[in-house]
């Protein structure tokens, strides 16, 4: 009973990370229908320039990480403004391929700058301290990554449900040509949306650096933050949150109590499963198109 | 116009090697030359196994400055095939068929090698110190590729010996990379626990790809273990380590030579790796052997890149190439691929910055000895800040 | 000449005498190309002969039908596996191995395509991932595809040939090659090439008028994963050696790539993207020897990035070329193609 109470403590702190990666993705999907394949190497491109003004330049804590975050806004500004929007005629696919070339760049730069060997983050809090709960053990810093994805999922709440600039962004998302026409300029709710996801994928990216940093760290949660948003229902936020969450619940429970070798497979064939049943996710609600 | 374009390369290809044949006696040789030829990984998920070759590519440079061998050069050709055998594949064919090598060395990866070893063996070309401690090249032994590695398998033998006996460890478990690395690494650790009439706890296979490794210390921790062997890459390495100590689970953790490069895992690990204890193939960064430390003066030194750190990685491309080094330097003048596997297999303990190193007449009968230069390994323990203290002594394991 | 007047003209395969004559031409070209270079720019054909034929079949699932799949280096491993195996279990000759394993794919396909048919963008993009990452799984977990160790290939006899070099095996790819697009374009040209576009253009119109909805997606999903797996197989004796690894998610994305890239919806498109990005990818490793971008590249490394990471440049370039061509012409090289013919056949008007 311990062991299955400590593998579901394990489950959900893995799944913060995933749902950081997942919210991100479903923000952008939500308000352009592009899945964003450079979300995970976004967060890369934060985390290394973090990791260098901290180890190189000796910037304080309290400045390397609000910067880190005004930079993921910016570079996600960047993108929408400079590399998406110039897209002529864009279609679905078309844009898939533009966001996977821009994670080849992203990563490129990443390796070309900073090499290939292993490194890590310095952090204030240790990822390797753990917090007992009873005799279930945790790691400080699953606690912290814990509470920072519940707190972006409750600003992202409130903010898209009571602030003028949500309202505006679901209004984008909803029906762009009627937002258009009541005045919103969608150009730029686009570009404000993909600082608002780069920000939340940048925490992510933050929040696993203390462990090990190589140019490879973010393909894994970004792959299954997507899986988990697409399990709750690519357009809704709570839903790619449960998602990532179960996701990452299944994991581990399937690697303790089944096959290890399989694990992060089978979280796949349980989306096929779910998708299955609920072609649209768990939360989002099935639009049935209409002739 | 395609076809023009490839018909006046073609002309310019043929000139070309009409030229270099007029001179030359054996491909890839020419008078104040001797080209050779190396694969590794600079980009890709294998990119930290990249300094390999770069390694290599300083100590030749090295070797040159100081007059090269009898009076020729060693022209130095690595390419980056991404981990990604058909690029090794492609890059091989163009290398040898356009410039011609005379040899290969090292070459990082089993599946990159595998691709390629029956093309090199076909044509009769020498290839030394695949750097991969695999089975695969050596059994059945070919003739003209010479392992230098220590098998995975040697380094597992010798660790687990260790545990069971000197440790009096008595649930040993093992983390393996789920290949052909980590497979060789369980199938050593399965021998020598059968021997000892102990059995192995827990083997838990990490894909490359997971990062989160919850799972797999929850099931070393079910299974009690005392020694966990960690035969994964160095990130896995330190994210099981640090997961484990989170977890509050601390056995006495063994790994391979891959992670013993001490003052990069102490760094990366933030310290987690005081007491691991790892077998290793080579010197350590710092160790006070002369031969090594003239490596770090005259070819890191001068012909390293600027942020290139003298880590195991890079030396490990050192010590892979120099038995050809040696196997060139004894043939003399008379620079032939017959020769230079002639005199290779008159090296008996040869001592660089390894192991002892030799070989033997090629007979597949004997098994795999005549092709296995390096069969000894030892074991260190990694101390506070990366030092690091010699458990035993260089060892043969069989 | 772009104007049909009547159906036969569509689907006939040479729409002129021009066309007929510069098909002719291209043969030969193929016929001679390995009799004038380096084995290395033969082995190059071969790979991007193979690309070919996964972008082929790709294009008619994606480009034709209007569905995703993140999956094909999972029918890629099955044909590459399924040959492997049935030529050395079951001592099946080539030909028919390498069938077999394209049918055994093309069930695979059809089996995803089943949960496909509900199933749309990021949904189905994330189904046919998991496809494709749990085949590799299953397959380096069991015993007789060798497990992670991998699986040498058999010799390669076709009836009393044996083929053991590259240029043998190019001519025997040519032909397999040859057969499997005019097969695609006589598909495309046909009803259920027609059938597929009408599902791309608007699913519920299709139905309604017929067209079965569930015999086509399935149908377009079985005969992409067929030609994916006679590409797999073909590839294995490319290589020689085959491990799961080698067929991971981004081979998935890289063919996507190359559909896309080349322009979605047309075979030329197809061959072009996957030209280009084999091509790319083989020879993408040598930009740092390229005089003066070379040197130029490796100083800006050493005064601002790092000079060990100095080949990650192939990705940069890669990903740039990828970009440059959606941003510009969202059908592709064939958009670009289209465009250049235009331009000249009305020059200088």
């Amino acid at each position: 009973m311990l062991e299955f109470i400590q593998t579901l403590v394990s489950g959900i702190a893995v799944g913060s990370s995933y749902a950081l990666m997942g919210l991100a993705m479903v923000l952008i999907y939500k308000t352009s229908e592009v899945v964003n394949f450079a979300q995970g190497e976004m967060a890369l491109l934060t985390s290394f320039l973090t990791y260098m003004v901290l180890e190189y330049h000796g910037f304080p804590f309290y400045a390397a990480f609000p910067l880190a975050l005004v930079f993921a806004a910016f570079l996600g500004f960047f993108l929408e403004f400079a590399v998406l929007r110039r897209a002529k005629e864009p279609n679905i696919l078309g844009m898939i391929i533009i966001t996977i070339g821009l994670e080849m760049i992203l990563m490129g730069l990443v390796s070309w700058k900073f090499g290939a060997d292993p490194k890590t983050m310095p952090f204030p809090l240790s990822p390797y301290d753990s917090v007992q709960l009873g005799s279930v053990f945790v790691s400080a810093l699953e606690v912290l990554n814990f509470g920072v994805a519940l707190a972006v999922m409750l600003i992202l709440f409130v903010f898209l449900r009571y602030s003028k600039l949500g309202v505006a962004m679901k209004a984008t998302q909803q029906n762009n040509m009627a937002a258009r026409l009541m005045g919103i300029r969608t150009n730029r709710i686009l570009m404000i949306t993909w600082g608002i996801s780069s920000v939340v994928g940048c925490l992510a990216g933050l929040l696993l650096s203390p462990m090990t940093m190589q140019p490879y760290m973010m393909w894994d949660p970004m792959l299954k933050g997507f899986a988990g948003a697409v399990m709750g229902g690519m357009t809704s936020l709570p839903g790619s949150v449960f998602g990532a969450y179960l996701i990452g619940i299944i994991e581990n429970l399937f690697g303790l109590y089944v096959s290890i070798e399989f694990k992060s497979v089978v979280a796949f064939a349980v989306i096929v499963l779910v998708l299955c049943i609920r072609p649209s996710g768990l939360f989002a609600r099935h639009y049935v198109k209409k002739v | 116009m395609k076809m023009k374009r490839f018909l006046v390369g073609f002309s310019a290809v043929v000139l070309v090697l009409g030229m270099a044949f007029a001179v030359n006696a054996e491909e890839g040789v020419t008078d104040t030359e001797i080209h050779i030829g190396q694969w590794g990984p600079q980009t890709g998920p294998a990119a930290p196994w990249g300094s390999v070759a770069r390694g290599t590519d300083a100590y030749f440079k090295m070797i040159n400055a100081e007059g090269g061998i009898h009076g020729r050069k060693l022209i130095h050709h690595m390419f980056d095939d991404s981990y990604n055998p058909a690029k090794t594949k492609a890059g091989v064919k163009e290398l040898q068929e356009g410039i011609g090598m005379f040899a290969w060395v090292s070459g990082v990866g089993t599946a990159c090698g595998l691709s390629v070893v029956d093309y090199l063996m076909q044509r009769k070309i020498p290839w030394v110190g695949p750097s991969a401690g695999s089975l695969h090249w050596i059994n059945p032994p070919r003739e003209y590729l010479f392992a230098v590695y220590p098998l995975y398998y040697i380094e597992a033998k010798a660790l687990t010996r260790y545990a069971a006996e000197k440790l009096g460890k008595k649930r040993i478990a093992i983390a393996y990379q789920n290949d052909d690395y980590g497979k060789n690494g369980v199938k050593g650790v399965a021998e020598v626990l059968e021997k000892l009439g102990m059995e192995l706890v827990a083997k838990v296979p990490v894909e490359k790809a997971d990062m989160d490794m919850k799972p797999h210390v929850m099931q070393l921790k079910k299974a009690k273990a005392d020694a966990v062997l960690l035969w994964v890459t160095p990130t896995h390495a330190v994210r099981i380590v640090g997961t484990s100590r989170a977890m509050q689970f601390t056995p006495q953790w063994l790994s391979t030579s891959t992670c013993s490069d001490f003052p990069l895992m102490y760094k990366i690990s933030k310290g987690l790796w005081e007491g691991v204890i790892a077998a290793t193939f080579g010197e350590l960064p710092d160790a006070d052997c002369p031969l090594l430390q003239k490596y770090k003066k005259d070819a890191y030194g001068k012909f390293a890149a600027k942020n290139e750190r003298w880590g195991l990685f890079f030396y490990a491309g050192i010590l892979f190439s120099e038995p050809l080094v040696e196997g060139i330097k004894r043939c003399g003048k008379d620079l032939t691929r017959e020769r230079l596997v002639r005199e290779m297999e008159k090296i008996k303990d040869f001592k660089g910055i390894g192991g002892r190193i030799s070989y033997a007449p090629f007979d597949p009968a004997q098994g795999y000895e005549c092709r296995q230069g390096q069969k000894e390994v030892f074991l260190v323990k990694c101390l506070k800040n990366g030092r690091y203290e010699k458990l035993t002594d260089w060892m043969e394991i069989r | 000449m772009d104007m049909k007047r009547d159906y036969y003209e569509d689907v006939q395969l040479f729409s002129s005498g021009v066309v007929v004559f510069w098909f002719v031409l291209l043969m030969i070209g193929l016929a001679l190309f390995p009799l004038f270079v380096k084995n290395y720019y033969v082995y190059m054909a071969n790979y991007m002969v193979i690309n070919i034929i996964v972008a082929v079949g790709l294009n008619l699932l994606v480009g034709y039908t209007g569905q995703i799949s993140l999956g094909h280096s999972g029918f890629f491993a099955i044909g590459a596996y399924g040959t492997v195996v049935f030529m050395s279990e079951a001592h099946f000759p080539f030909l028919l191995a390498l069938i077999a394993a394209g049918l055994a794919a093309a069930l695979f396909g059809f089996l995803l395509g089943i949960p496909a048919l509900r199933l749309e963008g990021p949904y189905l993009s994330i189904a046919t991932l998991g496809f494709g990452l749990t085949i590799t799984q299953v397959i380096g977990r069991a015993n007789i595809f060798g497990g992670r160790q991998g699986l040498h290939t058999p010799e390669l006899y076709i009836g009393p040939w044996h083929l053991n070099s590259d240029v043998d095996f190019y001519y025997l790819l040519i032909v397999i090659t040859l057969i499997l697009v005019l097969a695609g374009r006589n598909m495309v040209k046909t009803k259920v090439g027609r059938a597929f576009i009408a599902i791309r253009d608007a699913d519920i119109a299709a139905e309604t008028i017929g067209v079965n909805l569930t015999c086509y997606k399935t149908l377009a999903f079985a005969v992409s994963a067929f030609y994916a797996g006679i590409g797999g197989g073909l590839y294995a004796f490319v290589l020689r050696f085959i491990e799961p690894e080698m067929f991971g998610l981004m081979m998935s994305i890289i063919f996507l790539a190359m559909v896309v890239v080349g322009g979605l919806g047309s075979i030329f498109g197809a061959i072009a993207g996957a030209c280009l990005l084999s091509w790319l990818d083989l020879e993408l490793r040598n930009i740092l020897s390229i005089p003066y971008v070379g040197q130029w590249l490796e100083a800006l490394s050493k005064s601002y990035f790092s000079i060990t990471g100095v080949s990650n440049i192939q990705f940069i370039i890669y990903g740039l070329i990828m970009v440059l061509i959606m941003l510009f012409e969202p059908l592709g090289i064939y958009g670009f193609w289209i465009r250049t013919k235009i331009y000249w056949r009305t020059w200088p008007f």
